[in-house]
C-alpha cells in the first residue's frame, strides 16, 4: 500500500504539531547555536560556541560525567528492575497485589525521588543514625560521603530509584504474556532457577530491557530536575551547565547553552540508532527459539 | 471614492504608524501624572511582583503584610511570584528582543549587577523615583544615587538595608575569629566544619568579594571604577586564598552548597559550624522558626563588612505601572519600613532615613527588639564598607569559576 | 522462603522512603543521631494549613493542565494512531521512529529553542503554551498505547458499524473509542503523571504566571522546612492514586452499565 490523501488527513493530528513545535524547536536550538535568530544580534562568528565549548575541558568533563550516571544508573536499573520483576511474578496470588508497591516510584515526580535520597544519604540523615545507633561511626563527620563524592552516587541513587520500577513495569508487561509452564518443564527436568532465568526467560524479556535501557539512560542523561537537587559542584550534569548558560549570565552566552544542547540531541540520535543496529545484529546471531 | 480612500488611509496612518512612539509617550505621559492621580488610578487592580523566593519568612511578610495591606488602602491584588533576578532579567531581555510590549511583570526586587545590567538593556521604566510621596519625605536621596556604585537616576527605589554577617552556634563555637586571617587559621584548625555557597549564589558571591577586600588592602582601591589591570594584578591574591582553603573546607571543598538555602540547611543541622548571610537578622529569623539552635550567633570581621541597598524597580513592559509604583511608595513607608524592621516578620534594616523621622516614628524604631542573634548597628556600622562596582563582581564569579572550581 | 527475600526487598526501596516521608512531615527536627524522631511537632501541618490557599491554587493548576495535556495528546495520536495501527505504507517503520523520538532526546533540546518563539507569538507564560510544550513531549506514550489498543480492537467492530451505515466519524467516536478506553487510560496515566510532576519546562515556558504544584515544592526541598517539603510530596503521591482510584471505579460502573466485558 502506498501513501494516500487519507493517510496525509489522519495523520495531520499529529505530523504538523510534530513539525512545528519539535522540528521547529530543534531548528532553532541549531540556529541560536550559530548565532542566528539570537535574542539580541550576535557579534560573533557562527562557529564561535563550539569553537569556545571544545576549547572548555569543563564541558569535556560535564559530558562524560553525565554519560557515565546516566551509563550507570541505567543498567543498574534494567538488571535489579528485570530481576526483581521476575521474582515479583513468580508471587503467589495473594501477595501480588501487595507487591503493587513497586508503582510508588512512579507516581512520585522526579524532585521528590530526589529528596528522598537527600534524606536517607545526607550526613545527618537516617542512613547516618542507624550507622551510628550500630556503632560503625561517632560523628557525623564519619559517615562515608555518598552524596558529595564527586561521583555523582546521589543522582545515581535517584535515577535507580525511579528507574527500577519504570524497567519492572516493561519487563512485567512481557513476563505476563509468558508461559510459566515452560519454566515448570525446565525445572521438573532438573534444571536449576539460575540456569532457568538465564536461558529461558532472559532472552524473552530482552526486546523490554533494550527499550528500558535506551529510554532511562538517554533521560538520565538530559533531564533537569534530579540533577537539580544533587548535583555536585564538580564535575556538574550537562543539563545545569545549560541552565545556568541559559539562565545564569548575559544573553552573548546564549549560542554556547545552544551548542551544547545541539551537542547532545546528536549523541541522543547517534545513540539510539547504533544502539538498536547493534541490538539487531545481535538478535540475528541468536538460534531464536 | 477617493475621498474615503484618503481618509481610511489617513486614520491608518494616525493609527498604526506611531505604535512604538504610543508606548514611549504613554511612558512620559505617566511620568509627568501627579502621583496623587496615580494612586487613584491604581485603585482595583492586580500587581504582580517577582522577587527572590528562597526565604520563607520574606514570603510570608509580602504575603500576609503587603498583600493586606495593599488590599486595605488601595483595593489592589498582590501577587507574588518566586523568581531568581537572573532568571527574570533574562525573561525581560527575551522580551524586548521579541518585541513584547505588555509583559506580566509589574514590580522587581532587585539591585547591583542585576540592576545594572536591566538599566543598561533599557529594560527598565523611570525615572520615577522621585514621583513617589515617601521618597521624597523619607528617603536620604544620597543614599539612593548609586548601586554597587552605578547611577540610579531615579529608576528604581530603596526597599531596605543588608550587611553581610557570619553565623555561629556559641555552644560550639566559643570564640568566633575576629578577622579574615583568623578566619582562614580556624577553618584550618577545624577542617570540614566551613563551606560557602557556591557562586553566582547572591551569599556565596558576597562572601568572595569579602574575602578580595580583606587580602587585597580594602576596598577604595577599586570604587574609582572598573579598573580591568588592577583587577588582573589583585585577583590572583583571592584565588590563592580560597584554594589554601579548600581542601579544608566541607566534604574537603570537592563540592559548594548549591545556594545559601542549602548553607542554612547544612548549619542548622549541625554538618557545619558556620554560616553566613546577607541579611543580620537572617539567623535570629531562623531561630524564630525553629531551625537554628536558639544558641545561634552573629559576628563580623575586622576588615570590614559589605553592605548595601536593596530596591525595587518597575519593568518597561509592566501592564500595570500605576500599581507598580503605588506598592514601591507603601514599601518605603514608615508602616511598611517598621513591619519589615521586626525580626518576628523580616528584620531587614530600615532604608529611610532614621534623621528624617519625628520623633514617634524614631522612638517606634529604636523600641524594635532586635532579638540577641542580631548584632545592633553600634557594631555593624564601623564596619561597614560599600559594595564593589558591579564589573568587579561579574569578573569575581567568573574568576572563581576559573581560578577555583576548575582547578 | 524465596518469597521472603522479595518481598522485603520491595519494603525496603518502595515502602520505607514513605513511612519516612510521613515520619519527616511530623517531625521537621529530625537528624542524627536520632534513628527515631525526638519531638514530633505540627509545624509543618500549620504552615500548610496557613498557606493552604496557595497550595490549593499551584495545585489546582498543575492538575489542569496535566488533564488539558491528556486531552490534547488525545486529539492529536486518536486518528494518526488508527492510521498507524490498520495500514502499511513505505517508510512507516522510519516515520513511527521519528514520531517517538520526542520522548528519547533530553526535551530540553527543542523546549529552549522554542521558548524564543513561544514569547513572540504570546505563549510563553500561558497554559496554552504549558500544555503545548508538555503535550509535545508526553505524546509517543498515549501514541503507542493507542497504536495497540487499536491493534489489539481489530477493525471488526468498525466494518461492522460501517456495514451498518454509520459515518467515519461516528464509528471513531461512538464504536471504537469506548473499546479504546483501556488504551486510552493507560496512556493517559502516563502523559498525566509525566505531566503533573515535570518542573523544568513548566518553569520554562510557563515563566512564573503558570502556577505548579513542582513550583512550590522546589524551594522547600533544600530548605530547613523540611517537614512540609515532606507533606506537600506525600499529597504529590496520593493524589495521583486517589485519581486513578476514582477513574477505575467510574469505569467499572460504566462498562458495567453498557453491558461490556472489562478488558
Amino acid at each position: 500500500m502506498s501513501w494516500t490523501s487519507k493517510h496525509f488527513l489522519g495523520l495531520s493530528p499529529l505530523i504538523l504539531p510534530y513539525l512545528v513545535l519539535f522540528c521547529g524547536g530543534v531548528f532553532l536550538t541549531f540556529c541560536q547555536s550559530f548565532g542566528v535568530l539570537t535574542p539580541l544580534p550576535y557579534g560573533g562568528g557562527a562557529l564561535d560556541a563550539y569553537v569556545k565549548l571544545m576549547g572548555d575541558p569543563s564541558f569535556f568533563a560535564s559530558f562524560f560525567f553525565s554519560l557515565g550516571v546516566a551509563a550507570v544508573s541505567a543498567l543498574f536499573s534494567v538488571l535489579a528492575g528485570t530481576f526483581l520483576a521476575y521474582r515479583v511474578w513468580q508471587l503467589p496470588r495473594q501477595l501480588a497485589t501487595a507487591a503493587l508497591v513497586y508503582k510508588i516510584p512512579l507516581i512520585l515526580p522526579h524532585i521528590s525521588v530526589a529528596f528522598v535520597i537527600l534524606v536517607f544519604w545526607s550526613p545527618s540523615g537516617i542512613l547516618a543514625s542507624m550507622a551510628h545507633s550500630l556503632g560503625f561511626i561517632q560523628t557525623l563527620q564519619q559517615f562515608p560521603n555518598v552524596l558529595y563524592s564527586g561521583w555523582g552516587i546521589g543522582m545515581i541513587l535517584a535515577y535507580t530509584l525511579k528507574g527500577i520500577p519504570f524497567a519492572m513495569l516493561l519487563v512485567m508487561a512481557l513476563l505476563v504474556r509468558f508461559d510459566i509452564r515452560q519454566v515448570q518443564t525446565a525445572a521438573m527436568l532438573g534444571a536449576s532457577g539460575l540456569r532457568i532465568f538465564f536461558t529461558i526467560v532472559l532472552p524473552r524479556l530482552a526486546p523490554a530491557m533494550h527499550t528500558g535501557f535506551i529510554i532511562l539512560f538517554l533521560y538520565s542523561f538530559g533531564a533537569f530536575d534530579i540533577p537539580y537537587i544533587l548535583s555536585e559542584s564538580r564535575p556538574g550534569m550537562l543539563s545545569i551547565h545549560v541552565y545556568n548558560l541559559y539562565f545564569k549570565h548575559d544573553l552573548a552566552r546564549r549560542p554556547e547553552a545552544m551548542a551544547i544542547l545541539v551537542i547532545m540531541f546528536c549523541f541522543a540520535l547517534v545513540f539510539i540508532i547504533a544502539y538498536s543496529k547493534i541490538v539487531n545484529h545481535l538478535d540475528n546471531g541468536v538460534r531464536k527459539l | 471614492m477617493t475621498k474615503k480612500c484618503i481618509f481610511l488611509i489617513a486614520l491608518w496612518a494616525i493609527l498604526v504608524l506611531p505604535g512604538p512612539a504610543l508606548a514611549k509617550d504613554s511612558d512620559d505621559l505617566l511620568l509627568d501624572t501627579p502621583f496623587r492621580q496615580i494612586q487613584e488610578q491604581a485603585h482595583d487592580t492586580q500587581v504582580r511582583w517577582y522577587m527572590f523566593g528562597g526565604w520563607a519568612h520574606v514570603n510570608d511578610w509580602v504575603d500576609t503584610y503587603v498583600a493586606g495591606e495593599m488590599k486595605k488602602q488601595y483595593n489592589i491584588d498582590l501577587i507574588r511570584v518566586p523568581m531568581d533576578a537572573g532568571v527574570f532579567i533574562n525573561k525581560l531581555l527575551n522580551e524586548k528582543a521579541a518585541g513584547k510590549k505588555i509583559g506580566n511583570i509589574d514590580l522587581l526586587w532587585i539591585n547591583g549587577e542585576n540592576f545594572k545590567n536591566a538599566k543598561e538593556a533599557g529594560l527598565l521604566f523611570g525615572p520615577f523615583a522621585q514621583k513617589l510621596f515617601n521618597v521624597k519625605k523619607y528617603v536620604d536621596p544620597k543614599s539612593m544615587a548609586h548601586d554597587f556604585g552605578y547611577p540610579v537616576e531615579g529608576y528604581e527605589v530603596p526597599y531596605g538595608r543588608a550587611q553581610f554577617v557570619f553565623e555561629y552556634d556559641k555552644a560550639s563555637v566559643s570564640t568566633p575569629p575576629k578577622n579574615m586571617d583568623g578566619l582562614k587559621e580556624w577553618i584550618h584548625s577545624n577542617p570540614g566544619l566551613f563551606t560557602y555557597p557556591q557562586p553566582p549564589d547572591f551569599t556565596g558571591s558576597a562572601f568572595i568579594r569579602q574575602v578580595f577586600y580583606a587580602v587585597t588592602g580594602g576596598h577604595e582601591q577599586y570604587l574609582s571604577g572598573w579598573d580591568p589591570d588592577l583587577f588582573a594584578q589583585k585577583a590572583p591574591l583571592l584565588w590563592d586564598w580560597l584554594n589554601k582553603i579548600e581542601p579544608f573546607l566541607w566534604q574537603k571543598g570537592q563540592t559548594y552548597p548549591k545556594d545559601s538555602a542549602v548553607l542554612d540547611t547544612l548549619f542548622s543541622r549541625g554538618e557545619v559550624a558556620m554560616g553566613m548571610s546577607y541579611h543580620p537578622s537572617h539567623a535570629q529569623n531562623k531561630i524564630i522558626e525553629g531551625s537554628y539552635p536558639k544558641s545561634a550567633r552573629t559576628f563580623v570581621l575586622a576588615d570590614g563588612s559589605i553592605y548595601n541597598t536593596h530596591f525595587t524597580a518597575i519593568p518597561f513592559n509592566a501592564p500595570n505601572k500605576t500599581g507598580a509604583m503605588v506598592l514601591a511608595d507603601f514599601l518605603i513607608s514608615v508602616e511598611a519600613q517598621l513591619s519589615k524592621y521586626n525580626p518576628d516578620k523580616w528584620g531587614d534594616f530600615p532604608a529611610l532615613d532614621l534623621a528624617r523621622l519625628n520623633s514617634e516614628e524614631s522612638k517606634k524604631f529604636q523600641a524594635v527588639d532586635l532579638g540577641p542573634a542580631t548584632l545592633g548597628s553600634d557594631i555593624l556600622t564601623p564596619v561597614a564598607v560599600p559594595e564593589i562596582p558591579s564589573e568587579y563582581l561579574e569578573a569575581l564569579e567568573q574568576g572563581w569559576k576559573e581560578n577555583v572550581l576548575d582547578k | 522462603m524465596k518469597h521472603a527475600l522479595t518481598f522485603l526487598v520491595l519494603v525496603l526501596l518502595f515502602v520505607l522512603p514513605v513511612v519516612v516521608l510521613v515520619l519527616v512531615s511530623l517531625a521537621p527536627e529530625w537528624r542524627f543521631p536520632d534513628v527515631w524522631p525526638e519531638n514530633f511537632s505540627f509545624r509543618g501541618l500549620t504552615y500548610l494549613a496557613r498557606h493552604k490557599k496557595q497550595i490549593l491554587t499551584s495545585l489546582s493548576s498543575s492538575l489542569l493542565f496535566s488533564l488539558l495535556t491528556v486531552l490534547t495528546t488525545l486529539v492529536m495520536c486518536l486518528f494518526p494512531a488508527s492510521v498507524f495501527a490498520r495500514n502499511q505504507f513505505p517508510g512507516k517503520a522510519l516515520l513511527e521512529g521519528l514520531l517517538l523520538t520526542p520522548a528519547l532526546v533530553p526535551p530540553m533540546t527543542f523546549a529552549m529553542g522554542l521558548h524564543f518563539l513561544f514569547i513572540k507569538f504570546s505563549l510563553a507564560d500561558t497554559l496554552v503554551g504549558v500544555v503545548l510544550i508538555l503535550a509535545m513531549f508526553s505524546y509517543p506514550y498515549m501514541f503507542r498505547s493507542l497504536v495497540a489498543g487499536f491493534q489489539v480492537m481489530g477493525e471488526g467492530y468498525g466494518i461492522c458499524a460501517k456495514n451498518l451505515g454509520a459515518s467515519p466519524l461516528s464509528v471513531l467516536l461512538q464504536v471504537e473509542l469506548p473499546l479504546l478506553m483501556p488504551a486510552v487510560i493507560a496512556g493517559g496515566s502516563v502523559v498525566f503523571l509525566v505531566a503533573f510532576s515535570e518542573y523544568f519546562l513548566v518553569f520554562l515556558i510557563g515563566g512564573g504566571s503558570v502556577a505548579s504544584f513542582t513550583g512550590t515544592l522546589i524551594p522547600l526541598l533544600n530548605s530547613s522546612n523540611r517537614s512540609l517539603a515532606a507533606i506537600l510530596t506525600l499529597i504529590f503521591l496520593f493524589l495521583p492514586i486517589v485519581l486513578f482510584l476514582i477513574i477505575d471505579m467510574a469505569l467499572v460502573r460504566v462498562y458495567r452499565k453498557k453491558g461490556m466485558v472489562v478488558s
